[in-house]
């Protein structure tokens, strides 16, 4: 998974550079408290620490990324430490994992401190400049769509997340949203926040269906959730609930669409 | 020489002869639901269960050769009628472990598999070495069986293709096909849905449908068969990787692998695995006193460098290995329910269809080692379907 890690220290940097210190505070400590948190918790049941795999490193930098730069740093510090101890390790470790465990840290400290968990401003693309560098940027991620993309081009071209997942919900939304009438809405939606959801947080292999056509039908499922929420506002947060959704789903979309072998009846 | 009992799918054959007893080249040594030939003159001296490319131990005649000695080999007189016997009498055996002719259904077409994997190339130097007997043996098949029409599948870029295209010129109903090169090549039922456009149903053979998959090696036996009532006895097998001068090189039956590599120059560098069978789906051997049998396609040499060796990680749901597998199974889910030992979910999902190319493996980023878990679920299913 380092090369999903990889993937996303361009955005990183963009977020570094835009919000200052307070940036980088809460992408080292959420890094750093993911990789203790997971040695002390496999150290204490005695199981292999499977730091080196990149698991734990990779949950710390999404849930930083996803913060708003104003939030107290003991926030995220106990965010990280709740993705890893509960959605990961209680839920069996990577490749057994139900629900995106950076996605239930945040869900997790948005219902604990809704309030230190707004942010200060909404993104919305209104020049072209707004996709390098995004001024009104209100979570870490949103600081540049376009090092997103290039983060989550690359990902897709080395498969480290499902292509038909991420490409299947990106390419559907943006088509609907005009189909559907929210037109208007479309600037909110092309940032740094919803690419990171649909590509890197959707798409992630663990959560999502395996076989081509439940991928498929996930990646469908999912922008319809997103466009119900969208119709009643346009907060990033609901996106992240969409995904959440869509993971208890995806069991079970796998368990009816298992093709049929060549020569089965 | 070490001539195991069982070169084919199926029973242990039984030995027809026991230590100190004189046999010859082509004498039927072993009998039962398929026959088994002594490839070399010499004496018995053991009839024991001895190591098997498959991994296991297997009843096996030793025979220590003698010099010199050959037995004249009678040419059989041709029979229409008599060729099927003849090839039956002269145990050949598809690479798969199916004998080339099990049925006496009715069929129309015939698909020769032609094409190579990188680390095998035998069928390219019988097609080069020996284009009309292949051709021979192909157009006898087809007057045993009825067929009206054979097809020869070649990969594209391949030398033989040019020269198994201007053999076939008087041919009409032969027709050489070139195809992209693809993994894994010699599967029946896809070679018999792709080539002769007839889909197999679970449970059936290519044979039911009216197709007879077959492959260069065996065309080139049923010439040795017909013409110099050769049975089959001699294989041609690829020796790659790291040996002095990699070649195909055409062995008697029984001859240990280990020698083949001395023959082929010697390991260069230290030998660490000795593959049977090619890269991908190939089998690790633990010794090389292995014996080459009538199944036997290739030998790859690797050294220390060769081999990456990754420490295995859990599955990540990834679905690479759905994509891959050419039968459309899923391999992830088979490996986890062959791994906690639930043979009848492994049932459910077909885990008999598995043909074992390895490309799920193959593309696996947490390096499982899915194939060997699926065979020992297959087995599995097997034991649970006896018991029931």
């Amino acid at each position: 998974m380092w090369g999903t890690v990889a993937a996303l220290i361009p955005i990183t940097v963009a977020a570094i550079y835009l919000f200052g210190l307070p940036a980088l505070t809460i992408v080292l400590a959420t890094v750093t408290t993911a990789v203790v948190t997971e040695i002390v918790i496999y150290k204490a049941a005695s199981q292999p620490i499977t730091i080196s795999d990149g698991n734990a490193v990779l949950i710390g930098l999404l849930l930083a990324l996803i913060m708003p730069p104003s939030v107290p740093i003991w926030v995220p510090i106990i965010g990280a430490a709740f993705a890893i101890a509960i959605p990961k390790y209680i839920f069996g470790g990577t490749g057994t994992l139900v629900f995106h465990p950076a996605l239930i840290g945040f869900a997790f400290l948005l219902a604990a401190w809704p309030t230190l968990m707004g942010t200060g401003s909404t993104p919305n693309l209104g020049s072209f400049s707004d996709l390098l560098i995004e001024t009104g940027a209100g979570r870490l991620v949103e600081a540049s769509p376009a090092l997103v993309l290039l983060g989550g081009a690359f990902v897709l071209y080395k498969r480290y997340v499902d292509r038909r997942v991420a490409l299947s919900a990106t390419i559907l939304l943006l088509l609907l949203m005009p189909i559907v009438g929210m037109g208007s809405q479309l600037p909110y939606v092309l940032t740094g926040g919803y690419f990171l959801g649909l590509i890197f947080l959707a798409a992630d292999p663990v959560t999502s269906p395996v076989t081509k056509k439940g991928r498929l039908i996930y990646g469908t499922m999912l922008v319809l959730l997103i466009l119900i929420q969208l119709h009643f506002d346009t907060y990033f947060a609901g996106m992240c609930f969409a995904v959440l959704l869509m993971n208890v789903f995806s069991p079970f979309i796998d368990k009816n669409t298992i093709p049929k072998p060549i020569g089965g009846k | 020489m070490i001539i195991p009992l069982q070169q084919h799918d199926g029973a242990v054959c039984d030995s027809l002869v026991s230590v100190g007893d004189i046999v010859s080249v082509g004498q039927l040594i072993g009998d039962g639901e398929f026959r088994i030939h002594s490839s070399v003159s010499g004496e018995v001296t053991a009839v024991s269960e001895l190591p098997h490319p498959t991994g296991k131990d297997v009843l096996s005649v030793v025979i220590k050769t003698h010099n010199g000695e050959k037995r004249e080999i009678e040419p059989v007189e041709l029979s229409a009628g008599k060729i099927r016997r003849i090839i039956r009498d002269a145990g050949i055996i598809e690479p798969n472990g199916h004998p080339t002719l099990r049925t006496k259904e009715d069929i129309d077409t015939i698909v020769v598999n032609g094409t190579n994997t990188w680390d095998l190339s035998s069928y390219e130097a019988l097609m080069l070495d020996h284009p009309s007997e292949v051709i021979y043996g192909l157009k006898a098949l087809m007057e045993t069986v009825g067929a009206t029409k054979a097809f020869i599948v070649i990969e594209l870029g391949s030398e033989a293709l040019h020269v198994m295209r201007t053999e076939t010129i008087p041919d009409n109903n032969i027709k050489v096909i070139a195809t992209q090169g693809y993994y894994p090549p010699g599967t029946e039922n896809t070679l018999s849905k792709k080539f002769a456009k007839k889909k197999v149903p679970r449970g059936s053979t290519p044979e039911d449908r009216g197709v007879l998959v077959s492959s260069i090696a065996a065309m080139k036996a049923i010439y040795d068969a017909l013409c110099d009532g050769e049975p089959m006895i001699k294989k041609v097998v690829t020796v790659a990787g790291a040996v002095g001068s990699p070649r195909d090189v055409l062995v008697d039956i029984g001859t240990p692998i280990g020698y083949m590599i001395k023959e082929c120059g010697g390991c260069s560098g230290t030998p660490v695995k000795l593959i049977v069978n090619g890269a991908i789906s190939g089998a690790a051997q633990y010794s090389d006193e292995v014996p080459v049998i009538k199944t036997t396609t290739g030998l790859l040499v690797q050294t220390e460098s060769d081999i990456e060796r990754e420490p295995q990680a859990p599955c990540i749901n990834c679905a690479w290995c759905v994509d891959e597998c050419p039968i459309g199974l899923m391999p992830h889910l088979l490996y986890g329910y062959a791994d906690s030992a639930q043979f009848d979910k492994c049932a459910e999902l077909h885990i008999g269809d598995c043909v074992e190319c390895g490309r799920c493996a193959y593309v696996c980023p947490s390096k499982l080692p899915i194939v060997q878990i699926i065979k020992y679920g297959k087995h599995g299913v097997a034991v649970m379907e006896e018991s029931e």
